[in-house]
């Protein structure tokens, strides 16, 4: 009876996962619960005007609409679909370009001296003003909207992994200079996986930071996209599709940042604490 | 000696009954005073133009402080009444009815202009449009929430053409004009300064607001104002009605020089200044009383009718989630400043 308990005790934990079972997962939910429940009551009582913070309910019943309706001709799968992929394909294209140069900059001084100054100038520029030459150059369609969160992602991806490069310890690269590696396997067996862990957090860093301008790159000319959304439901006043669409837009998010941790465990299974 | 003791008497007696008086009237005054009135206005060819460029506002409100904001549309507008960033606004139609109905606390107040060719649907020649139905499988632009989005989905309501037949596109009218010089676009309903642009880039005009204006769609401006402003400063309302219907004035009374203010205020040609000023209709402000604009305190005019009619199909495209009664935007019109300041 008593060993059954347990078993059963034992059989329920096991559908929880890892993380959930944590100390730290509790008290994340608490702060999930005070928020929760600070806007339950503000709305409740009607201490928030209605038109700039709906309630919980509210953004549930147009989370249902949206999805099974659609806003303006798309359901929400459309438009979160749409979004990230933009993300996405931008955010892919983005490591294809950045890690490589980063690597190189970290690696040659020339290389890092040649290639600074533009890094270093457009990296600061609001994204907004450069999007409105983008559309000059590369039009209403999806190249510019790619091309600006493309160019979001970049030079936090270069930065981090310059910096991981840099920070090598160099015995390795004597050690295998000295056993006469080549250059390929140097850099395949030496810089990539030293620096990995790195080149990962800027990689986490750099894909928040696209989602930042998401917004930005669907307001111009889009009909579909979560940012589109957010930006045409606020044009209306239509608050709750609004904050469903942030609310949503987090979530996306924080999904693909679970997903990069878990491809980062994989690949780099030596590197335990891959931040929180 | 008496008399002279009279005399310091009477100075003291009047200049303390001065200062009393003073005293009586200064906090008076300084609360209902202002210290700063923000006037956002749209980047459009109307007479809040002239009203700006002599400062008439500013001549009515001596030691305020007047800023006036450039709002590109009637969607960023919007947006910038619900954060309460302007004490004056203008708003087309449709966004009006958006504001009244999710219950934005402002009160109309006066006609800014009535919408014309000021505003039209410009297409490329090249494209071979010719009707509505030409436009299926076309890219169509408009700045979404605005008059002209509202007059173009109408229109292709009327003649029984499906919207989603045509790819339509939401660009602010900067970002049109941008579009239309790379070739992105065949169609664009939108309005002045920058339609010009699109015209003189392979573009002829097809349709017009005017035109829809015959057709029972009216499209035009009103002014705004804070509920919470007006019922601190009411005069300071009745000042600024007052400011504008001088700008409407002198618009219709010295085209020439009001020409030669739009051409500076918007950089252009005076010759395009001129033809876009024709494109716009000014309603003196006695007429803004008659029952076709805002009628009176007790009677009010036809703007309610539009207003009912722009949110009875915002509601069809859902935009918006309920309509309102007559009466409902019959108390958003209050045309009791400009009674006040015709009289």
């Amino acid at each position: 009876m008593n060993n059954n308990q347990i078993k059963n005790k034992r059989n329920i934990k096991r559908f929880i996962p890892p993380f959930m079972r944590k100390k730290t997962f509790a008290y994340s939910m608490l702060t999930v619960n005070i928020l929760f429940i600070t806007w339950v009551v503000v709305t409740e009582t009607g201490l928030a005007d209605e038109l700039f913070l709906p309630g919980p309910l509210k953004i549930w019943q147009s989370f249902i609409e949206v999805s099974t309706e659609g806003y303006q001709g798309n359901t929400l799968f459309v438009h979160v679909f749409t979004s990230v992929n933009r993300i996405l394909a931008a955010f892919i294209m983005a490591c294809i370009v950045g890690i490589p140069m980063g690597v190189l900059m970290g690696a040659s001084k020339i290389a890092r001296a040649l290639l600074n100054p533009l890094i270093e100038f457009y990296r600061p520029l609001p994204p907004l003003g450069l999007y409105t030459l983008l559309v000059m150059w590369l039009g209403i369609g999806e190249e510019s909207k790619l091309a600006l969160l493309f160019l979001a992602a970049l030079p936090g991806l270069i930065i981090a992994t310059i910096q991981a490069v840099q920070n090598i310890d160099p015995v390795y690269l004597r050690v295998a200079k000295g056993l006469g590696a080549s250059k390929k396997t140097i850099l395949f067996n030496v810089y990539l996986p030293a620096a990995g862990p790195t080149i990962l957090a800027g990689m986490r860093i750099s894909l928040g930071f696209t989602y930042t301008v998401l917004v930005a790159a669907e307001i111009v000319a889009a009909s579909a996209g979560i940012g589109w959304m957010i930006w045409d439901a606020a044009k209306f006043l239509l608050s709750d599709v609004v904050i469903m669409g942030l609310i949503v837009l987090g979530l996306t998010g924080i999904g693909l940042d679970i997903f990069m941790r878990f491809i980062g465990r994989i690949l780099m299974p030596w590197t335990r604490y891959l931040g929180p | 000696m008496k008399n002279i003791l009279n005399k310091v008497s009477k100075t003291l007696f009047g200049s303390l009954s001065a200062m009393t008086l003073l005293m009586m009237t200064f906090p008076i005054e300084a609360f209902a005073k202002p210290k700063k009135i923000t006037v956002g206005y749209l980047n459009l060819v109307n007479a809040q133009l002239v009203t700006k460029n002599l400062g008439l506002i500013q001549k009515e409100m001596p030691g305020v402080e007047v800023e006036h904001i450039k709002v590109g549309g009637g969607g960023d507008m919007l947006r910038a009444i619900a954060a309460k960033q302007v004490d004056f606004g203008g708003l087309g139609n449709p966004p009006t009815a958006i504001g009244v109905t999710r219950k934005l606390p402002i009160d109309g107040i006066m006609v800014l202009n009535m919408l014309d060719f000021v505003e039209a649907m410009v297409v490329r020649t090249d494209a071979n449009i010719k009707s509505f139905k030409d436009l299926k499988g076309k890219t169509v632009a408009a700045p979404f929430g605005s008059t002209t989005h509202y007059l173009l989905l109408q229109a292709l309501a009327d003649e029984g053409i499906d919207p989603s037949s045509m790819t339509i596109l939401d660009l602010r009218p900067n970002d049109i004009a941008a579009a239309w010089a790379r070739g992105d676009l065949d169609a664009a309903w939108f309005w002045e300064p920058n339609l010009d642009k699109a015209v003189k880039r392979g573009g002829n005009i097809f349709m017009t607001s005017g035109i829809m204006e015959k057709r029972g769609y009216p499209t035009w401006d009103v002014g705004v104002v804070m509920k919470s402003f007006a019922k601190k400063y009411p005069e300071y309302v009745e000042k600024f009605v007052k400011a504008e219907c001088a700008g409407i004035d002198f618009w219709i009374n010295n085209p020439a020089k009001t020409a030669k203010i739009i051409a500076e205020e918007l950089s252009l040609d005076l010759e395009d200044a001129t033809r876009m000023m024709k494109g716009t209709e000014m309603v003196p402000c006695k007429k803004q009383l008659t029952s076709q604009y805002m009628g009176t305190s007790d009677d009010i005019g036809g703007f309610a009718d539009t207003l009912v009619k722009t949110s009875k199909f915002l509601v069809s495209q859902k935009r918006l989630p309920k309509q309102l009664k007559r009466k409902d935007y019959e108390k958003f019109l209050d045309p009791s400043y400009l009674e006040k300041v015709v009289d």
